[in-house]
């Protein structure tokens, strides 16, 4: 799996940070690298976030992530290695 | 502008957002709310636990389509309402919870009633607030219903800090609203309804998977004529019952695992699912990667996140339903008279599907009740606009499989999340939103007893809803499957009530009637009975066989295709033409 870059664009307000974590957390994502900071505006923030995730799983991270109410834009940075996106085996439920 | 204290600024804040009633407990964090509540137009209905209350809120939301409102304290009053807003979250459905917070300084610090409820309904509201400034009152709760009623309707909880609702504050209500973060896509892009339309008219095999999401969308209509326009089959989920009505000759019943076996095969053996408003939830697809193999996907859905989430859409439609579908006809009106493929085939397969396989059950030998025969009664003799809300369990199955519904948000019940305990509480809210319908609580004898408590607060305020307890002195649905995959062995699912607790005796002692029946030919005369009783609660005490079963079943984690139609007995297939 590559690795791909998340740019956030959050409110700055309280409990945002803990809205992305957590959101990555129940949905059995893993963050691998994560950064916050300021942007030119005060009330907004910027984070980045790197994940091992593609295709399908990378799809939904974003679509999810967008519901957020205190998220406001999210673009991918692109690397130069990559990869065209593929739908992963999607999951069944044992329960 | 005018000078108030905090709590007086939530109150016209929610008059504002035009709430006429809201359910709730007071206590100290949230009690300066309740000095203006006291002399506000808003009805406050009192209830005996804060589950009760914010179950009621979503029974409201539910057969009103408005924004149900539930009012807590801090600490246990708001983790009280955990798992309602939980189970609104999983079945979409637009509540407001307000709930008391400690004062400001002394949030962090352990202090009497505190618990951190934005941090604990994060998971499972669509948004919510922390405020601890009175100036921010208005503006959240303008925030709160806007984002509760929008879009993918949802919970939202606002959490108010003791000393805000205390302070002296400017009260001005918003005129507008804008969120950067949220701005819900409600008309569909037209490349995507063409592409839809004609994908449709390309397919001989297609269907209807409708979800709740009609009903929310008010879509029915639309849907109605949509279906016809195509003559293609229906089938209805759980949480879209209502949406299309059940007499209709179109219509194969619900799907998923206790559906019929025409609705479970219609989308196993499609070529096209015209997805509206569903999503793919595993009770309805059985194990993902042997659903509708050969089906082409058309996903129509207001929320992005859904679409794509458990199954690839070949065609994705984002809006909201009521226009997607009234944009559809035209186009598919347009394809259709290029290239109209003949469904006859496709329908002819369906319909001797459903002759040879209708829903069905076994009246017991030993002369006990059926509780699918006392459902469907009560269906029969409640007519087609009466409302029924069902706990969770083979209760809730049998009334989603027995009554023939026919009018959107007429059929209320815990679809996602499967909350025991939703009926009563539900049934209220319901009953309180529309006043001068019918409304049955049709509850299992284990989810009666988890909130039963709020038969005392419908005695006490005028809200005679009915009650029908479909005791099999069970856990019934958990009986059912140790019956089929634990060997018979019962561990803890006996609940002995039909020695303990007098039901008729407990619904007595609550303010209500209470009734009993165990004989099939008395059952038509107790339901005209509780018909005729309109000032009071009514309960039923139906005791009913033990050992019935929900079937059909498809085994959780199997494929569709092993749908079985009794005990050991699957379908026989080699006398259909599939």
């Amino acid at each position: 799996m590559a690795q791909h870059t998340l740019e956030v664009i959050v409110e700055n307000s309280p409990g945002v940070l803990a809205r992305v974590a957590g959101l990555f957390s129940r949905r059995a994502y893993n963050i691998e690298r994560l950064s916050v900071g300021p942007t030119a505006n005060p009330e907004t923030s910027k984070m980045q976030i790197v994940v091992n995730l593609d295709g399908h799983a990378l799809e939904q991270v974003i679509a999810q992530l967008d519901k957020l109410i205190n998220v406001i834009a999210i673009k991918e940075i692109l690397q130069e290695s990559a990869q065209p996106t593929v739908h992963d085996t999607q999951p069944d439920y044992q329960n | 502008m005018s000078q108030m204290n905090g709590a007086s600024s939530l109150v016209a804040s929610l008059e504002a957002c035009g709430v006429d009633v809201m359910f709730g407990i007071p206590g100290g964090a949230i009690l300066p709310a309740y000095d203006p509540i006291f002399s506000s137009p808003i009805r406050h209905i009192l209830v005996r636990h804060e589950q009760g209350a914010g179950h009621a809120a979503t029974g409201y939301a539910q057969v009103t389509g408005r924004v149900g409102v539930c009012i807590a304290t801090s600490g246990p009053g708001a983790t009280n309402l955990v798992t309602p807003l939980a189970d609104a979250a999983m079945d979409s459905v637009p509540v407001v919870a307000i709930t008391g917070q400690v004062p400001s300084v002394a949030i962090g610090t352990d202090a009497f009633q505190e618990a951190d409820i934005r941090g604990i309904t994060m998971p499972f509201t669509k948004h919510n607030y922390l405020i601890t400034d009175p100036a921010q009152i208005p503006r959240a709760i303008a925030e709160a219903f806007h984002i509760a009623s929008t879009g993918r309707p949802g919970p939202v909880l606002v959490d108010i800090a003791k000393d805000a609702l205390q302070k002296m504050t400017d009260f001005e209500f918003p005129t507008s609203i804008s969120l950067k973060g949220y701005q819900p896509q409600a008309v569909p892009n037209t490349q995507s309804i063409i592409d839809a339309a004609d994908l449709i008219a390309q397919s001989s095999k297609p269907i209807f998977y409708v979800g709740g999401g009609v009903i929310k969308a008010e879509a029915s209509r639309e849907l109605l004529e949509l279906a016809q326009l195509l003559g293609a089959p229906v089938v209805t989920t759980l949480m879209a019952r209502g949406a299309f009505p059940d007499s209709h000759p179109l219509h194969l019943g619900m799907p998923g695992m206790h559906g019929t076996v025409a609705a479970v095969t219609g989308l196993q053996k499609a070529d096209l699912l015209i997805t509206l408003g569903a999503r793919f939830d595993d009770r309805v697809t059985g194990k993902l990667s042997t659903f509708a193999v050969n089906a082409k996907v058309i996903h129509a859905d207001i929320d992005p996140a859904e679409i794509g989430k458990n199954r690839f859409a070949d065609v994705a439609v984002l809006g909201d339903l009521k226009h997607t579908i009234a944009a559809l006809i035209p186009a598919l009106r347009s394809a259709l008279s290029k290239n109209r493929p003949d469904l006859t085939p496709w329908l002819h397969q369906m319909n001797s599907l459903q002759s040879a396989y209708p829903l069905g059950y076994d009246t017991p030998k030993d002369g006990a009740l059926s509780p699918q025969y006392v459902i469907e009664r009560l269906g029969k003799i409640s007519g087609p606009h009466a409302i029924f809300a069902a706990g969770v369990g083979q209760h809730q199955m049998w009334a989603s499989q027995f009554i023939s519904y026919e009018n959107p948000r007429t059929w209320l019940n815990s679809g996602g999340l499967g909350t025991m305990g939703y009926a009563v509480p539900a049934a209220m809210g319901a009953k309180v939103g529309a006043p001068d319908t019918t409304v049955w609580a049709i509850d299992g004898d284990g989810c009666f007893q988890m909130t039963n408590q709020e038969l005392v607060t419908c005695a006490l305020n005028n809200i005679p809803i009915k009650v029908a307890i479909i005791n099999n002195e069970s856990l019934g649905m958990v009986r059912q499957w140790q019956t089929l995959f634990y060997e018979g062995r019962y561990s803890n699912t006996n609940l002995e009530s039909k020695r303990v607790p007098n039901f008729p005796m407990l619904a007595e002692a609550m303010g209500c009637i209470g009734l009993s029946c165990e004989r099939a030919e008395d059952v038509d005369e107790i339901i005209e009975k509780a018909m005729n009783i309109n000032d009071q609660p009514v309960v039923v005490d139906f005791r009913v066989h033990r050992d019935a079963m929900v079937w059909p079943m498809v085994a959780a984690g199997t494929s569709n295709d092993d749908i079985m139609i009794a005990r050991e007995t699957a379908p026989d297939w080699d006398s259909q033409e599939l």
